[in-house]
């Protein structure tokens, strides 16, 4: 059984499509990678997903449960979380309290989420940090501590939204070394991401949305080679 | 190089709670010194208002939904713990727990209806449904008697531990009010410093972050206004005991709301200390204007006093003005209010202050 299995999901606003049946699954330690270009359709899939909105068809099946109708906060406490594109710092809060605010849906203890919250900031390095306001960090921070909180809330399932938009090119491996060292301690993860060089690198699959609707599936060798995504998205071969 | 704005170390101070006590203990003995009626009638009013701020402020400081219908909660606790004591004879000892399980149901319903909305629409919605109230207390003559109002006849004695609490005067109310205060106080506190505080200050910062983080966000909001109308309902029982007279006007207006949410903000919300700042600033602004004489009794102005007079003449009714005023300059010059700004002149002064060696920190 995958761990996150998306059947025929759709989701229209009004007469627009911005998902039509996408299917496709994510197995337990894979990192899947999500493309394509502007208004594809992929943060539209993550909202429908986690919960923002119900898919206006189809089934978003998690664990064997399937997620249609539940709330965003129910869906984190069956162990799938997402970050944000646009970060979402609790700006007024210190960067421990924003990672131990993750930390308190698996404990009702401070003390807990507060040894918790520690853990997690030292794997994204950011344990230096730790009593600075969130509205105060420079946009590489912000997106590491997006992940921070994230990891925070224990999940199985991470959801990443261009956890790299924005950052240079040192901000980026480091991103980059950071999934792939969450994907050795086990945690599953889709990958949302516009540089090309780094989800080749990084995912086992990719998936390619276009005008919300599948375009295409496979290994990233594959994905990379064929004709109708280099003619869609990628405009021209890319060498990796 | 940017600075990065920085937070105190957690925990370390001692000289805030050594403070609290230290005030604490002034404002027991207080009374025991100075027994003129208007010093202890301004301290009375004093700790209404830090109750009913810091009621305020569980909601609107910590979960940022700025309620400005509060004056529900305070007029059905005024309202019930009146009509229990004059309809039933139930002392108003008694009477407050039913008032605040009347106020915990009403903010039930209320936080179905309002929550529903964010921003601005919470904000017009909180203030119509108290509205509405206010309406249905005039209309309900039976029940209510209606503009009538109620005006208490007799306050039975109390007995605790052998001793007899007469309520005849200022002083009773003095230290009842005092209690009351320092429970809000306590539970403000506890609030903070547990996962509740965290949940509301999350939902505060951005709604759609905490509810991705686990956050039920109608079951905190609920928890929330439920924590603070029950505390305003404190306050409305209070008051209604000590002033001697309700009627719908006087416990359900909208300048009530307006008073409450304006005791927070001046003083800078979100935080314990804020609501009592706000409450020293405005509390002797508007007794000052209501009643100038008091001034007269503790001996600060002369009886022939053109200042008394100029008061009374022009701006008996004028405290909803300074009201204004004061807001405006709080919203310009220190949208954090009182503390915010004795927050920035403390960070000026100690970077000028000799040893530093001036280098801030750097991203």
């Amino acid at each position: 059984m995958p761990m996150l299995d998306i059947r025929n999901v759709s989701k229209f606003f009004g007469g627009l499509a911005a998902n039509s049946d996408v299917s496709f699954s994510v197995e337990q330690g894979a990192i899947v990678g999500l493309i394509g270009p502007n208004g594809a359709g992929k943060t539209t899939l993550f909202n429908c997903i986690t919960g923002y909105y119900p898919p206006s068809k189809g089934d978003v099946v998690f664990k064997g449960v399937r997620l249609n109708g539940l709330q965003p906060d129910q869906v984190c406490r069956l162990g799938m979380v997402r970050t944000w594109q646009k970060v979402r710092p609790l700006a007024k809060m210190t960067v421990l309290d924003n990672v131990m605010v993750g930390a308190l849906v698996r404990t009702s203890s401070l003390k807990t989420a507060r040894a918790v919250a520690h853990e997690q900031l030292q794997i994204v390095r950011m344990d230096h940090r730790t009593d600075m306001l969130a509205g105060g960090l420079p946009i590489g921070e912000r997106k590491k501590l997006e992940i921070a909180r994230a990891l925070a809330t224990k999940p199985e399932l991470l959801l990443l939204d261009e956890v790299m938009g924005g950052l240079n090119t040192g901000e980026k491996e480091e991103i980059i070394l950071l999934i792939l060292e969450l994907k050795r301690r086990g945690f599953t993860q889709v990958v949302i991401e516009h540089d090309m060089k780094a989800i080749m690198r990084i995912s086992d699959r990719i998936v390619v949305l276009n005008s919300g609707e599948k375009l295409t599936e496979g290994a990233p060798r594959e994905v990379a080679d064929n004709p109708d995504v280099i003619a869609a998205y990628l405009g021209e071969r890319v060498g990796v | 190089m940017t600075a990065l704005p920085r937070m105190q170390p957690r925990g370390a101070s001692i000289l805030p709670i050594l403070l609290f006590f230290v005030a604490a203990l002034a404002l027991f003995l207080f009374p025991s010194f100075v027994k003129k009626p208007y010093v202890l009638h301004m301290g009375v009013m004093l700790f209404l208002a830090i109750i009913q701020g810091q009621a305020w402020n569980v909601i609107g400081g910590y979960a940022g939904q700025y309620s400005v219908g509060h004056a529900a909660y305070f007029g059905v606790g005024a309202y019930v713990t009146m009509m229990l004591l004059e309809v039933n004879k139930i002392p108003p000892w008694w009477g407050i727990w039913a008032a605040i399980a009347a106020s915990l149901i009403l903010s039930a319903i209320i936080g179905s209806i309002t929550f529903r909305l964010r921003g601005p629409y919470f904000v017009l919605a909180s203030i119509s449904v108290a509205e509405i109230i206010r309406l249905a207390a005039l209309y309900f003559k039976d029940f209510t008697r209606g503009a009538e109002g109620f005006l208490l006849s007799e306050i039975p004695t109390l007995h605790v531990f052998g001793t007899e609490i007469v309520f005849i005067g200022k002083r009773p109310f003095y230290y009842t009010g005092f209690a009351i205060a320092l429970v809000t106080i306590g539970a403000n506190w506890a609030v903070q410093h547990s996962k509740l505080g965290y949940y509301f200050q999350a939902i505060r910062e951005d709604q759609d972050a905490a509810h991705s983080l686990g956050i039920n966000l109608t079951l905190y909001k609920n928890v929330a206004l439920a924590i603070s109308a029950a505390f305003t309902a404190f306050a409305g029982g209070f008051y209604a005991m000590y002033v001697k007279f309700i009627d719908p006007n006087a416990a359900f207006e909208l300048r009530l709301s307006v008073e409450i949410v304006l005791i927070a903000i001046i003083g800078g919300i979100g935080t314990i200390v804020g609501p009592v700042i706000g409450a020293m600033v405005l509390v002797p602004m508007s007794e000052i204007l209501r009643n100038p004489r008091g001034l007269v009794q503790i001996g600060v102005l002369a009886p022939d006093s053109r200042v008394v007079d100029f008061i009374e003449k022009h701006l008996a009714n004028a405290h909803p003005l300074f009201y204004g005023i004061l807001l405006v300059i709080v919203i310009l010059f220190a949208p954090e209010g009182v503390l915010g700004v004795v927050r920035r002149i403390a960070a000026r002064w100690r970077r000028r202050a000799p040893g530093e060696t001036g280098a801030p920190a750097s991203a």
